[in-house]
Order: structure tokens, then sequence, then C-alpha cells
């Protein structure tokens, strides 16, 4: 449904071009840099394109860490955290946006502290915890941690939204005879697919790129994830920067590719209308 | 899209049992394993002898090696929570100082290893001035006390020269500090800054530790690393320093740009011929070698008979550690002639290599050099060793010197008060 | 939203009811029925959260290095808190993050998302809006410990790309020493932080101008509304929990701010660009000084908490008065 366009529309139309442009840059910047030998790089800058295609040293690096692992547990962690922490979400809001819990405003500010606590704080703690329930090393403390931490702004932002729906589908659901659990599954989720749709999204993300607390639960290489992996590559003087740029760029195609086909269910919504 | 969602969800989860129960075994070894980490890349020096040396390794005992690369940060970070788990190694490289490996050695995280140094003559093989960061007291301080720590290769500060540009300017490579000043001019007077300098990061730092250490005698060092006695900031030593390091940016030696830039830059722009002089550390050598497309050389700073330098990285066994004797069988390995001539060819600094062995022309340059350092005891460690803080004080406080807003008096007092605060955290 | 059927309003009006407080939002069922939904988020977060934090105000109290145990010295810790100054600089940094990472991306992705949405789809088609989302979205994908590598190359001084183009349109006279100095640091990583942060509002802001009915667009515009009076009235007042969800987070998260720090200038030149997080990061694995690391951490949480608390005050209060007019 496109309707008719005005000159302004084009001109709003070439701002925002130009504004995606330079936030692009500097990824244009990475992709050139991930084909040069280091010796290039040093050579002639970082701004300077490759003089030949290098791919040694990513095909090195990929090598030594065995990045397909990495990224399968990446994969994993991201993935299952997004599922558990959406969940709790839904939970939680429910019984917050919808149930209008006595103390509500109190329960949310508590979850939210999940969020503002800093994660340095966290880490002795449960280090201490974990190793006691042999979790210590193992991908279920990070999948566990972050749920927790993940799922704090989802019940925060889907309490929110389901505090405003519309009371009328919901009067219309009760007086169908539907359970309460029903009206959750039937009714709540559906509509809010959109917002859903976005924790899925944003949680799988945080979660890939999160780096402290990997860092701390996953001493074995076998269970690393690719950000700890990649900061193999900064040594304790030295930095390879070319094969850094590669392997950016490796990590950062998962996610992409995570966004890109979770926005099909965001776009479902943009022309049409809402709540019918 | 519900069911998809149930679907691969159950699917994620049924892969995760399965794969969490592998990881969570991946703990239990068998009993000829050696489980070793360290975070030198595969194509230095110490990466190539070490790969070496788990090979013979293998082949001598028959035991196999679960060998991890770390990343320096993990290691950091994480090795005294590492290290009191069941998820520690049998043996990793470790930093070398109070503020790392002594600290863990007085929280009695790692192995006493004077049986070790007994049983297979380390003590011998090992300079005396090396084997101070291998040693560390009850209170985590280096240079006396139990051993807790192998060194394997050396590493220290020296002036790298870019020939072809010096030739071109008719400027001669210093030989002391009179023609090292006059260098310095020459080439600013060209346009160019002599000095390529990082003050985010390590460089700077270690320049105007070798400018303090140009003044001063060995007490002073003792005094600085290992606090025999308090430390005078204002005194002439590190006075002549800070004034120095101000007095070269007001000259334009040192660009006022260097409190941007990082390590990795400054490195660059010597390899990218910018720059003609870098003060900087042997283990840029191996990348030089590499990477370098002009005529370069290098030779130790010009003045005084300490430098900035110590033992490499540490072999340490955890005292958690389930195969001890394994990983002595290690060390020795690579404290063998063979191994530690990898290392010395590769442009890495041997600690017990046999000099016939050294065959690369540039590499037998840099171990020469490595030598005389030792021979006259100048090995003098580093500015940011004292307190575990002091790398980014320094770094902090380099940065306001060069961009001017603090004089070097200042600057002076400031770092000296952090630097009391610092050490009287450790020796109490 | 559809209107009640006939019968269920009265003539004319909107219904005013007296909102009990244990009903729900289900007609019929009692607010108390819904405590079951919250036990699975309880139970995590009891283990995961509010033990560790308990665990850590003990700590603040104690002198503790990681491994033999902590040793109690009560208020020692604090009080030292209280007279460091950095710790108090590394606050005010944070308010600079605060604009940097609340303020202007909020302001600045309502805009933009409301014009993605808006214009751009509905003028170009819903598959070119998407694409820019996901442009602007892009820098959230980066880790950071990347994006500060490419930030490097573009504010280094002599030959970092931002340098090359202001003296290759005569500018030259502008170029800085952007994260060495100390008075464009701070500003160089806010500039930094609104690049990385930009696209978080456009995402969320998007999927909730999907619950707008475009009815009451078409009645506004039939009434003779424009583009803005349209935006300010309808649009703002219906994606409003977003836009405080938005806020708030985005203020957690610069209150907290760690990773661009640790990567681009480590808390230098001097203190300029030193914050709350990174001090205490160093305190806990640098110095290895638990208790005072333990400390700061406290202390910070404590101001977010504070704060958090004072913004979902805010944002009940403009709810109940929407719902009572």
């Amino acid at each position: 449904m496109v309707s008719r366009r005005q000159w302004t529309d084009w001109l709003v139309l070439a701002a925002i071009i130009i504004g995606a442009i330079v936030v692009i840059l500097p990824f244009l910047l990475i992709l050139v840099n991930s084909f040069k030998s280091p010796s290039d790089y040093a050579n002639n800058g970082a701004l300077s394109w490759p003089t030949t295609f290098y791919t040694d040293g990513i095909a090195a690096f990929w090598e030594r860490v065995n990045f397909p692992a990495k990224l399968g547990n990446s994969i994993l962690i991201a993935g299952l955290v997004s599922i558990f922490a959406v969940m709790v979400s839904v939970l939680n809001a429910y019984a917050i946006g919808i149930g209008r819990i006595k103390g509500r405003t109190w329960i949310i500010i508590l979850f939210l502290v999940a969020n503002t606590i800093p994660q340095e704080a966290l880490l002795y703690p449960l280090y201490f915890m974990f190793k006691q329930v042999g979790l210590y090393d193992n991908i279920w403390s990070v999948i566990i941690t972050f749920t927790v931490i993940q799922s704090a702004f989802g019940t925060y932002l889907l309490s929110s939204v389901f505090s405003t729906f519309p009371k009328e589908v919901l009067e219309a659901a009760a007086l169908d005879g539907a359970s309460r659990f029903q009206i959750l599954w039937r009714v709540i989720v559906p509509i809010s697919r959109p917002t859903i749709s976005v924790l899925l999204v944003f949680f799988f993300i945080w979660t890939w790129n999160e780096f402290l607390i990997p860092l701390t639960f996953l001493v074995s290489n076998d269970n690393q994830t690719v950000p700890v992996a990649i900061a193999t590559l900064q040594g304790q003087r030295l930095m390879d920067v070319t094969t850094t740029s590669a392997s950016a760029l490796l990590g950062l195609i998962p996610t992409l590719l995570f966004f890109l086909i979770f926005q099909r269910t965001l776009t479902r919504g943009i022309t049409a209308g809402a709540v019918k | 899209m519900r069911s998809k969602l149930i679907a691969s969800a159950a699917l994620l989860a049924a892969a995760s049992i399965v794969l969490a129960g592998c990881t969570s075994e991946g703990s239990s070894e068998d009993d000829n394993t050696l489980t070793l980490w360290h975070f030198e890349s595969a194509d230095s020096a110490m990466g190539k002898a070490w790969d070496a040396a788990i090979e013979t390794f293998e082949k001598e005992t028959g035991a196999t090696v679960k060998f991890e690369e770390k990343s320096f940060e993990q290691i950091r970070s994480t090795a005294s929570q590492v290290l009191n788990s069941d998820a520690a190694p049998d043996i990793l490289e470790y930093n070398k100082g109070n503020a790392t490996a002594g600290l863990l050695a007085s929280q009695g995280l790692l192995m006493n290893l004077d049986d070790a140094y007994e049983t297979y003559g380390w003590g011998d093989k090992l300079a005396t001035s090396l084997q101070t960061t291998a040693r560390y007291d009850e209170n985590g301080v280096m240079g006396s006390g139990s051993y807790y720590g192998v060194p394997n290769y050396g590493e220290f500060t020296m002036m790298y020269y870019n020939q072809d540009m010096f030739d071109q300017y008719g400027i001669e490579i210093p030989t002391d500090m009179d023609s090292f000043e006059a260098a310095l001019a020459a080439f600013k007077a060209q346009g160019i800054t002599p000095l390529a300098e990082s003050a985010a990061e390590y460089p700077l730092g270690q320049l105007f530790y070798q400018l303090a250490l140009s003044k001063a005698d060995r007490q002073f060092v003792n005094d600085y690393e290992l606090y025999e006695n308090p430390v005078d900031w204002q005194g002439p030593e590190l006075t002549y320093a800070a004034e120095t390091i101000a007095d070269w940016v007001d000259k334009g030696y040192i660009s006022k740009d260097s409190s941007g830039l990082k390590a990795e830059d400054a490195g660059v722009s010597f390899i990218n011929g910018t720059s003609p002089m870098f003060y900087s550390g042997s283990w840029w050598y191996g990348r030089f070698q590499n990477d370098i497309t002009f005529n370069w050389t290098s030779g130790l700073y010009p003045e005084g008979d300490l430098t900035p330098g110590s033992s490499g990285n540490i072999w340490a066994i955890p005292a958690n550690a389930k195969h001890a004797d394994l990983a002595e069988k290690f060390i020795d390995i690579t404290m063998r002639p063979e191994i530690q001539a990898i290392i010395g060819n590769n442009g890495g600094v041997p600690v017990a290599a046999d000099e016939a062995d050294i065959t690369d022309p540039k590499s037998k340059e840099l171990i020469a050099s490595f030598n005389t350092v030792n021979e006259r005891d100048g090995l003098s460690f580093y500015p940011d060793w004292p307190t575990s803080t002091f790398y980014d004080q320094l770094n902090a406080a380099l940065q306001e010197l060069v961009n001017g807003t603090t004089t070097p008096k200042e600057f002076l007092t400031q770092l000296g008060t952090q630097y009391d605060e610092g050490v009287a955290d450790i020796v109490g | 939203m559809a209107t009640l059927p006939a019968q269920l309003r009265p003539e004319g009006t909107r219904e005013v009811r007296r909102h009990r407080t244990d009903e729900s939002l289900l007609p019929g069922a009692r607010s108390r029925g819904f405590w079951l939904y919250l036990i699975p988020g309880l139970v995590l977060f009891t283990v995961i959260i509010l033990v560790p934090f308990v665990w850590n105000v003990y700590l603040s109290f104690t002198s503790y290095r990681g491994i033999k145990p902590p040793e109690w010295i009560g208020l020692d810790n604090w009080v030292k808190l209280l007279g460091d100054e950095k710790f108090w600089i590394s606050f005010q940094n944070s308010i600079a993050m605060i604009v940097a990472m609340v303020v202007v991306p909020t302001l600045l992705g309502l805009v933009l998302a409301a014009i993605l949405f808006d214009v751009v789809g509905k003028k170009f088609g819903g598959r070119v809006a998407s694409f820019l989302r996901a442009t602007y979205y892009l820098p959230q994908i980066l880790p950071i410990a990347v994006a500060a590598v490419v930030i490097g190359w573009i504010l280094r001084a002599d030959d970092g790309a931002l340098n090359q183009v202001l003296e290759a349109v005569g500018l030259g006279s502008l170029s800085h020493n952007w994260l060495g100095s100390p008075d464009t640091a701070l500003l160089s990583i806010m500039v930094v932080m609104v690049w990385v942060q930009l696209g978080y509002p456009v995402v969320i802001f998007m999927a909730a101008l999907q619950r707008v009915d475009p009815e009451l667009y078409e009645a506004a515009s039939l009434d003779g509304a424009n583009w803005w009076q349209r935006f300010s009235s309808i649009t703002v007042a219906i994606i409003r929990p977003e836009i405080f969800v938005v806020t708030l987070t985005c203020t957690i998260a610069a209150l907290k701010v760690f990773g661009p720090v640790y990567t681009l200038t480590r808390g230098g030149p001097g203190t300029s660009t030193i914050v709350p997080s990174y001090y205490s990061y160093s305190e806990f694995f640098q110095s290895q000084q638990v208790g005072y690391g333990a400390t700061i951490a406290t202390a910070l949480t404590i101001i977010v908490v504070v704060l958090t608390i004072g913004f979902i005050q805010a944002q009940n209060w403009v709810e109940r008065k929407e719902r009572e007019i």
C-alpha cells in the first residue's frame, strides 16, 4: 500500500539514506581491513585498499581456535537465553501488567535491579555458587545468568505494554470462558508478537556480544564463545589487527542473519493496521 | 509460527542437554594428559618453540598434551578464580611480577617449585637477574623466597633505528647521548618527528623509566621494584626523566598526538617509515623481521648500564594441578638447547640457548644485546610493576604531561602519591 | 482501538470506573491469582541476583583480596569512597554519558522511527523501511572491542580518517588529537555512544508504532492536523510505555557503561573519561581489592535503583492520569 509521493518525501528519504551511510562507514573499514595482510596494514595504513586479497590470517585463526565450535557455542547460548528469557518475561509481565498484582511497582523495580547491578559485582558470588553446584566451566551457568539479566528488561518492557492492552479484547475472551492461561497463550501473546519478536532479537544479540561473564565462567576452550575467542588475538603487548577485523566480521554474520530473519515478523505490521 | 518456535526450542533444549553433558565432562581427563595454557600467538618465536616442545614431550613421555590458547586478558582477569577451582590446568604461562605471580604465590595458588629446581638444575641454567622474577616471598614480593615459576624466554627494551632514513639525511646512528640528541634535532629540523611514541599504552612509560635509569644505580631499582627503601619521587633520576620528556615534547621530538595513540599505532608508524626511531621492546623483533621493508638496526639505549627488561612470562604450576610431574617434565623440555634455539632463531630472546645454535644474523644481534645487558646486571624490570594499578596511573599521568596539562613537578608528585599508596597495600 | 459495544457504554461518555486495587485487567479475575506466574522469575532472580547482591553489600564492609577469607573492617571502605575524588569525577562523566546515550538517541530515535514508519514505510514500501532500520541497528550488533579498533582508525590523530577528511575539505585546523586530549576525549566517546545506541530506540519505537491504529491518523488529518500535531498528540501518547522503557534502560546503561571506556581510553587522559563501572572493575580485577570494588559497585547500584524508583513512580503517575481522563 503505497500512497502518493511528494517531493518532500524524496528529500526525507535522501536525508535518512545519508544518515545510514554515515552509520555504515565504520563497517566498510572493517570489511576493507579484513582481507589485508599484516605487513600491508602496517605499511599502508588502515584506510587504504588491500594490495592483495589476503585470507591466510583468518584461515589460520579459524583453525587455531576451532571457530565453528565457538560459533556453535555462541548460537546455542544466545538462542537458549533469548527463548528462556522471553518465556520468563511473558510470565512475569502477565502477572504484573494484566494481573495487576499488589505491589507490582516494587516487583518491577526489584527485577530491574538485575539490570542495574554492575556485572563485576556478580562475578565473585556467582563463581562460588556455581563452583559448589558443579556448574563452573559449564555453559548452563552462563545461560541461567543471562536469562535472569535479560528477562529483567523483558519484564519491564512487556509489563508496560501489557498494562495498556485493550480491555475489550480481554473482556471478550473472558466472556468466551477462557482460562487465565488460555488467554495468555491464545490472545495476548499473538497480539504482542511484534514486541516479543523485538525481545527475541535483542536478547540474542545482547547475549551474543557479552564478554565479561562468559570470560569468567567458561574456562575451557571447548565452552568458549565467539567474543572470548576473538580476544585471544589481543596479545599482552601486540595485537593482530587484521585478523581481529576478519574474525569480527565472521562473528557479525550470525547476528546479522538472525536480525534479518526476525525482521520479517516485525515488518508484517509496518504498513498494516494494528489491533483489530 | 508458534509451532515452529516450539519445535526449535525443543530441538535446542535437547541439543543443549547433550552438549552440556559433554562439556561438563571436559574436566575429567585420563591419567596421562597434560593440560597446558599459554597466550603466545602461533607464529611468534615462543609459539613455535613450544609447539616443538609439545611434540617432543608427547614422543618422550607417551602422554598427550591438551593445549588451550587463552587470551592474555582472560588469564589476567580470571587467574585467581580459575586456579582456585577444579578447572585449573596443569601448567600455564603467567605474567611475572609482584602484582601478578607474586599475588597468586602469596595466596597459595601456585605450587612451590624448590624441589623441581633441585631435581632438574634449572637454577644453573638461568642467570641470577633472571631468577628474580621466579621467586616470591610470603608477601608476594619477588627476588627472594621460594621458587614459584620458571622463566623460559627474556625480554628487554632497546632503540630501533630506520637505517635507510638515517642514511637518507646523512645522520649517524647514535652511540652516546650526545649523538642521540643530535640525531633527534637533525630529524626534527627536516620536519620529521623522530620518536614514534604512545602515551595511551606502555611505550612512553618505558621510555620514561629508561631515562630515569640512565641516571640511576642498582639500588634505585631495588628500591623502586623491591621496596627496599622509599623512592624519592622528587629525586634527581625521576626529575630528569620527567623534565626530559616534557622538553622533548616541547621540541617536537615526541609528538603531542602520542597521548591518543596506542602501542600498535606507534609500532606501525615505525614500520611505515613515519618515524625513524622507536624505543620499545624485543617483542616487536619478530614482527619487524616480517613486516619491515627497509633496512633497520637496533641498539641499546645510549646511556647508562640499566635497561628495562626481565625474564619473559613464567611457567607456573597451579597448586591444584593434577599432573605436576608431567608439568615439570614439560618445563624441562622447554629449557633444552634445541627448543631454546627455536626461540632464538625466530626473533625471541632465549634464556638458556647455546650461542652456536643461533644461526639467523638479525637474531644474533638481538641476543648479543640481551647478553650484554645481562653481563652488566642491567635488567631493571618495568615501571608499572610496583603496584597493580600503576599501569593505568602511569599512562594517565603521562598523557597529561604530554598534553601539557601538568608540569613535571606536579606529574611526579601525583605519581609519587599513587606509588606510595599502592606499595603500602602490598607491604602492609 | 475498537469501540465498546454500545450497551456497555453510558450515553456519550467514557465510563469512569473506580479501580479496585485487587482487580486485574481480566474481568472477574482477581489479582491474587496471578502470583503463580511470577514464581519462575522470582526464584531465578533470588538465586542469581539477590543473593550475589547481598553478598556484595557484605563484601563492601570487608577487606578481601579474592582468595583468603574476607576480614571485617566496618565502614572503612565507605568512608574512603565518600572522600574519593576519582569516584565523584567518574559520576560527573556519567552525566555526560546520559546525554550521549539517553537524551540524544531517544529524541533522535523517536524522530527517525516515526519518519521510517510513517513516511518511508508508507510512501516507499515496507522493505525499504526495514532495510534502513537494519542499517541503523548495525552498530548495536558490533562487539565493542572491534568497534574500538575501528573508532581508533577513524579518530587517530595523524592519519585517522576524520582528520584526513577534515584536511581534504580544507578544515584542517579543526583536526584534533581526539582521544588523547582531555577536552575532546569525553566528547569523542559520547559521539561513539550515540552511534552505537541509536539503533536501539529506533527498533523499539518502530515495533511500538504498529500499535497505533491508522484510523486515528486519518481522522486527525481529516480534522486538519499536520504531521507534527499528529505526531505529538497521537503517536507519542500511544507509545508512551516504550518511551519510558527506552529512557530508563538507556539511563541505566549510561550509568553502567564500561566497554567503550575500557577499550578506547581506559579512563584517561588523566581522569577525563573514567566512569564508575571502570573504576569498580579496576578495583576488582586489577588491584584485586574486592572489598573496595564491591563498595563502588554497591554505591552505583543504589544510585541507579533510586533513579529507577523515581522513574517508575513517574511512569505510573502518568499512566494513572491517562486512565482517569
